[in-house]
């Protein structure tokens, strides 16, 4: 049986909701998936004040706003995607999204993470935090200003030494199948500058990739060139500026070893790194669905 | 274009109803049980605010016949509030005193009670913020102990702008759509009953010990309301009455949060009234024998501390815990403050979807899904009449609560009257309809007329209220009818601008028996 992968794409009628979008647009092109346009809506629990229940007309009047606003976002799908539109209820937006993407058997959750962040760079907006804390499957950011390129050319997935690795390869392992992109696998290493620049950490990496690659080639259906590189810097900002990036390209990473099974838990390195990025980034949990 | 809705006929339902997932509603529904939809009605009431802004001016009316009057203030708003829930389980997906009057009477009436109804929470907000500075200066002077502190609320500048701030700081958190959580909410009920009770209980040991500022006796007349000195005197009596439950009537509409609509909102606007009326009744008492109806320095006659009598009163009466008082009614003002703000904004985003009000009131903030002008504008409007009323009035908070008692009657009458013209089908169809869709409303109606012409009445005279006048008439009333006419004029206005709301195009009349 053949199933078509379908991702959930976090909308607000703003230019983050617009964002997700893009990236949701970007990403189902190259993986022949639907998007599950979800549009949720904050369900009423505080109490209502000495006004005699004024909620029940604002809901009729938000869930129509909501309906108008889900209506125009189907005109900015291409006609080669295929899409669907939600309107939800939920406590929260991020518990609406989780729920939504557990109904729906969505295989990732794409939304725009950009909030009041400088220079196109990644300041993680609250929907995305909370996702990056609590969501089951793989979170896709979208930067600021991002819209969607008419092919993927590259993925670059950065590598951390910690075990758990071969869950993101996997994770990356099922996005590429069979897709005719460029990989790119990449360690970040923080040097003192005062140090010399092939230090043993920066030599350990190598080694590192290495090993990473044959895990990939044993696996991988893609084909595309396939390289590494190791960023280096006095930070892990440096590191991730010090590495060239194409607008075209999606990066890879994995969730720390804190997350609880099965949740992401974006890593002290991972959100340094997400500060630096000009691209968008897909965060994938520790042990994804089988 | 390979587009496919989700959902079958309409686009707007959720992709799921899975237990505990996502319902169709944005109420959370059968979340709520007994305790919590009693707490929320108390929380509404918000008692320590509410007692602190009325005890005054209910003495100033009608003396010692305040708890009789605390009684008999509820029957207007119980038999009104009986008519609300027949209006709210025929019309579910409507809310506001607006669509239902608009429904009943058509737009003049509609477009008018939804005026009633903005402008008593603009006004009640102004109080509240009013209040809140008072305390948030009394506590201040209390934590450091020095009464200087407290002064600085009588500035009138240094007021005015306080109250901004703390208007500006609701007014965010309601756009931002942020809530208070359950937990809160449970948390500043408790509290607020806590201290209250203390209060009332330290009050009757200085009775008792002879240390009572001017002890007076207890006298079983204070509950007969008709012991009061004139219709006046008792009209005024019930129309800060009404505004002591005002809230009261959300428990009884609480229908598809609760457990069990059928039994739950009864019984938690029952439990609530029980705990309302014996707080009241068990404050008002102990206030009385405690301060005397004099005019002394803590009279309850005393103009000079009407308006605010616990920031007057917890410090006698409650020695160095008085902070508690402070920090009770500032909670409880603080965050009625917020909460109250979604009323009006919700109901002008209502009128502007339906076009009684500018197009721009509809705009529903894509980020946060609130209604983001119209809560601007409810802040801006509260802030401003708050200022111009500092400036104008000798007691501004005592003149706010008598003139939002005249708004609260209309807009509560013309929604009971609309109850009863909206359901004029079927009255006679069963007993539990003539006395539920008629005679309640029809009776509260009529008294809360009685009530709302013969304070508008009264308060011409210059003496009514704080005393402050303009050329002879009282403020009170002045303050109504520009208010009133306000509202007319711009009715007018928006006729020429946007007739199609004025001909019925957007929101029709009806009776309960079209479909």
């Amino acid at each position: 049986m053949t199933r078509v992968p379908n991702y959930v794409v976090a909308y607000e009628a703003t230019a983050q909701g617009r964002e997700a979008l893009e990236l949701g647009i970007a990403m189902a092109r190259s993986t022949a998936a639907e998007l599950r346009i979800c549009l949720v809506l904050q369900r009423v629990t505080a109490a209502p004040a000495k006004i005699h229940a004024a909620s029940s007309d604002f809901e009729v009047l938000l869930a129509d706003q909501a309906t108008q606003w889900l209506a125009r976002v189907v005109g900015w799908v291409p006609a080669d995607i295929t899409a669907t539109t939600h309107l939800l209820w939920a406590e929260s937006t991020s518990e609406g999204l989780i729920q939504a993407a557990a109904d729906l058997d969505s295989d990732r959750i794409i939304v725009g993470a950009a909030r009041g962040g400088l220079f196109n760079r990644f300041t993680i907006g609250s929907v995305a935090n909370a996702l990056l804390h609590a969501s089951p499957v793989p979170v896709a950011l979208a930067p600021h200003g991002y819209r969607a390129p008419a092919k993927v050319t590259r993925i670059t997935c950065a590598i951390g030494t910690r075990p758990g690795w071969e869950a993101l390869l996997d994770s990356l392992v099922a996005f590429s199948d069979g897709l005719g992109v460029d990989l790119r696998f990449v360690t970040l290493v923080e040097v003192d500058a005062a140090r010399e620049k092939q230090s043993p950490a920066a030599a350990g990496s190598t080694a590192h990739l290495d090993a990473v690659l044959a895990y990939y080639e044993r696996h991988s259906t893609s084909h595309g060139i396939i390289t590494t590189e190791v960023g280096t810097g006095k930070s892990v900002e440096d590191a991730v500026e010090a590495l060239d990036w194409r607008a075209d390209e999606l990066a890879f990473v994995g969730s720390s070893r804190l997350a609880a099974p099965r949740t992401i838990f974006l890593g002290i390195t991972a959100h340094r790194m997400l500060h630096a990025l000009p691209v968008p980034l897909v965060v994938v949990p520790t042990s994804p669905r089988p | 274009m390979a587009q496919s809705s989700a959902s079958g006929a309409t686009p707007a339902t959720t992709t799921s109803t899975s237990a505990g997932g996502l319902s169709t509603k944005g109420l959370s529904a059968g979340s709520v049980g007994l305790l919590g939809a009693t707490v929320i009605g108390i929380s509404c009431i918000a008692p320590a605010y509410t007692l602190t802004a009325s005890l005054g001016p209910t003495v100033a009316a009608v003396g010692t016949q305040m708890p009789g009057i605390f009684m008999v203030g509820f029957i207007p708003m119980l038999l009104v509030a009986l008519g609300y829930r027949e209006l709210n389980n025929a019309m579910p997906d409507a809310g506001t005193s607006f669509t239902w009057a608009t429904r009943a009477f058509g737009p003049w009436l509609g477009w008018m009670g939804g005026w009633g109804l903005i402008v008593a929470t603009v006004v009640v907000l102004s109080n509240l913020a009013g209040v809140a500075v008072d305390f948030f200066y009394l506590m201040l002077a209390q934590l450091f102990d020095n009464p200087g502190l407290a002064d600085l609320a009588a500035n009138v500048w240094i007021n005015i702008f306080t109250c901004l701030a703390f208007i500006v700081g609701a007014c965010y958190i309601s756009y931002r759509g942020m809530e208070a959580t359950k937990m809160v909410q449970y948390v500043l009920v408790a509290f607020q009953l806590l201290v209250l009770i203390w209060f009332s209980v330290a009050a009757l040991i200085h009775f008792s010990d002879g240390t009572a500022f001017d002890a007076l006796g207890f006298s079983a007349s204070w509950f007969n309301p008709f012991l009061t000195p004139s219709f006046s005197a008792f009209a005024a009596g019930v129309s800060l009455s009404i505004f002591i439950y005002w809230g009261w009537d959300v428990t009884l509409t609480m229908n598809e949060e609760t457990k069990d609509p059928e039994r739950t909102p009864g019984r938690a606007a029952t439990l609530t009234i029980a705990i309302i009326f014996v707080l009241y009744i068990l404050v008002s008492v102990s206030a009385l024998m405690f301060s005397g109806v004099g005019t002394g320095e803590l009279g309850l006659g005393n103009e000079d501390i009407q308006g605010n009598v616990f920031a007057a009163l917890a410090g006698p009466v409650m020695g160095p815990f008085a902070i508690l008082m402070s920090l009770a009614v500032l909670s409880s003002s603080a965050a009625s403050l917020q909460s109250t703000f979604v009323g009006p904004a919700r109901t002008m985003l209502s009128m502007g979807h339906y076009r009684a009000f500018p197009k721009r009131f509809a705009a529903i903030s894509p980020r946060f899904k609130s209604p983001g002008f119209a809560t601007v504008i409810a802040g801006v409007v509260a802030w401003v009449f708050y200022a111009v009323m500092r400036v104008l009035s000798t007691d501004v908070l005592t003149d706010t609560i008598l003139t939002l008692g005249i708004m609260i009657c209309f807009y509560y009458g013309v929604t009971a009257f609309a109850c009863v013209w909206f359901f004029r089908r079927e009255v006679f169809s069963s007993t539990r309809a003539f006395l539920l869709k008629l005679l309640a409303p029809l009776l509260g109606g009529i008294i809360l007329a009685v009530i709302f012409a013969t304070t508008l009445i009264d308060s011409t005279n210059p003496e009514y209220g704080s005393g402050s006048e303009i050329g002879g008439v009282g403020l009170v009333f002045i303050l109504a009818m520009v208010l009133f006419l306000a509202g007319i004029v711009l009715m007018l206005i928006m006729r020429r601008v946007d007739p199609a709301f004025f001909q019925g195009k957007t929101l029709t009349k009806g009776t309960s028996r079209d479909q």
